[in-house]
């Protein structure tokens, strides 16, 4: 490799690791936000719980159901925690190999989990079409990097309680990955630098359907040459 | 007092407006924007304590928002966040801001300053 594009390299596997970095605090953002929220949920009805039961010894009466009810509204939060902790723990694995095989329904899967916990992608619904594992060998951390991403994006696009659907479409040399709903006529100023740069590390390529109202992803069957290449090998 | 608690937890604010009525304060509580803009028109609120981060609507958004329908409403900001950022915001608002989870202490408190401020 000549100096010029070692350099050049040099510079792409810095700008990989500082949004990979860059993604991560987003998602321990969010992670951390909605652990915040339940921790609040239980919090008040723990404390609510504790006042019923004060006022019940001055002679108020606490009905059973009640205590029932408040008792299995932190249960359930319990279970959230459990999950959002799962998830977080499976993201962070993203980064135990650069580049492995990795099943794209899992990352889709995962993604659209993590971008329920930003406020304002709260209010789109996103739906992952039944089927089946769709494997390639790529780096599941970036893949799920570019999806997020994608996903932001798109929410500028679709109208409150709109839903995107993400499909599949197994090809030759590559996956599709579409999602689908979107009013793909009205984006603008996407993709962005960044977004491309994403693309291009996973040789991925973005592309709009503005007939179909689809924005695509397409994934190789093999990730081809990139700096994350060199990040898996170091 | 009278009090509107907004967040979009469900669970969250209902028991802590439930704990509120136990302790004399009138509460009312919204988990959408429009719902606690629709409140406020019909209700007239001492304080309105506010999720920072909403779906729709932020809540420093929609501080202003209530602001225009009742300028003597006070407000506090509530945030699972507590990032510097969060912070800035609440200062620069000028308004009350809380951390989650908290002490209801801590809220009664918050309460008594915003109304006498």
């Amino acid at each position: 490799m000549c100096e010029l594009q070692g350099s050049r390299m040099e510079k792409e596997i810095g700008k990989i690791c500082a949004e990979g970095l860059s993604f991560f605090g987003i998602t321990n953002r969010l992670i951390s936000h909605e652990l915040k929220n339940v921790l609040a949920i239980i919090s008040e009805t723990l404390g609510l719980m504790e006042e019923l039961v004060e006022l019940s010894g001055q002679g108020i009466e606490l009905k059973p159901e009640k205590l029932r009810s408040l008792s299995a509204s932190i249960m359930e939060e319990v279970q959230r925690a459990n999950a959002i902790a799962g998830n977080m723990n499976t993201f962070a694995h993203g980064v135990d190999e650069f580049i492995r095989d990795v099943d794209i329904r899992r990352i889709v899967a995962l993604v659209i989990e993590l971008s329920q916990l930003e406020a304002s992608l709260k209010k789109i619904k996103l739906r992952l079409e039944p089927g089946e594992p769709c494997t390639v060998y790529t780096s599941p951390f970036f893949l799920a990097n570019l999806i997020f991403r994608v996903v932001k994006a798109s929410s500028r696009y679709v109208g409150p309680g709109d839903e995107t659907r993400v499909s599949f479409d197994s090809q030759n040399d590559g996956v599709r990955v579409v999602f689908s709903g979107i009013a793909s006529n009205s984006i603008e100023g996407f993709p962005t630098e960044t977004d491309s740069f994403l693309a291009k590390a996973l040789s991925a390529r973005i592309s709009i359907n503005v007939a179909a109202n689809e924005l695509n992803i397409t994934l190789p069957k093999k990730i081809g040459e990139s700096p994350i290449q060199i990040l898996h090998g170091r | 007092m009278k009090v509107l608690i907004v967040d979009d937890e469900e669970k969250f604010v209902s028991a802590l407006a439930e704990r509120l009525v136990i302790r004399g304060i009138e509460a009312d509580w919204a988990t959408t924007y429009s719902e606690a803009l629709s409140k406020a028109e019909t209700k007239r609120y001492d304080v309105a304590v506010l999720d920072v981060k909403m779906p729709g609507m932020s809540g420093i958004e929609l501080r202003r928002r209530l602001e225009s329908v009742d300028p003597h409403l006070r407000f506090i900001l509530v945030t699972g966040h507590g990032s510097e950022e969060d912070y800035d915001i609440g200062r620069r608002e000028s308004c009350f801001y809380i951390l989650k989870p908290f002490k209801i202490e801590t809220l009664l408190e918050k309460l008594e300053q915003a109304v006498n401020r």
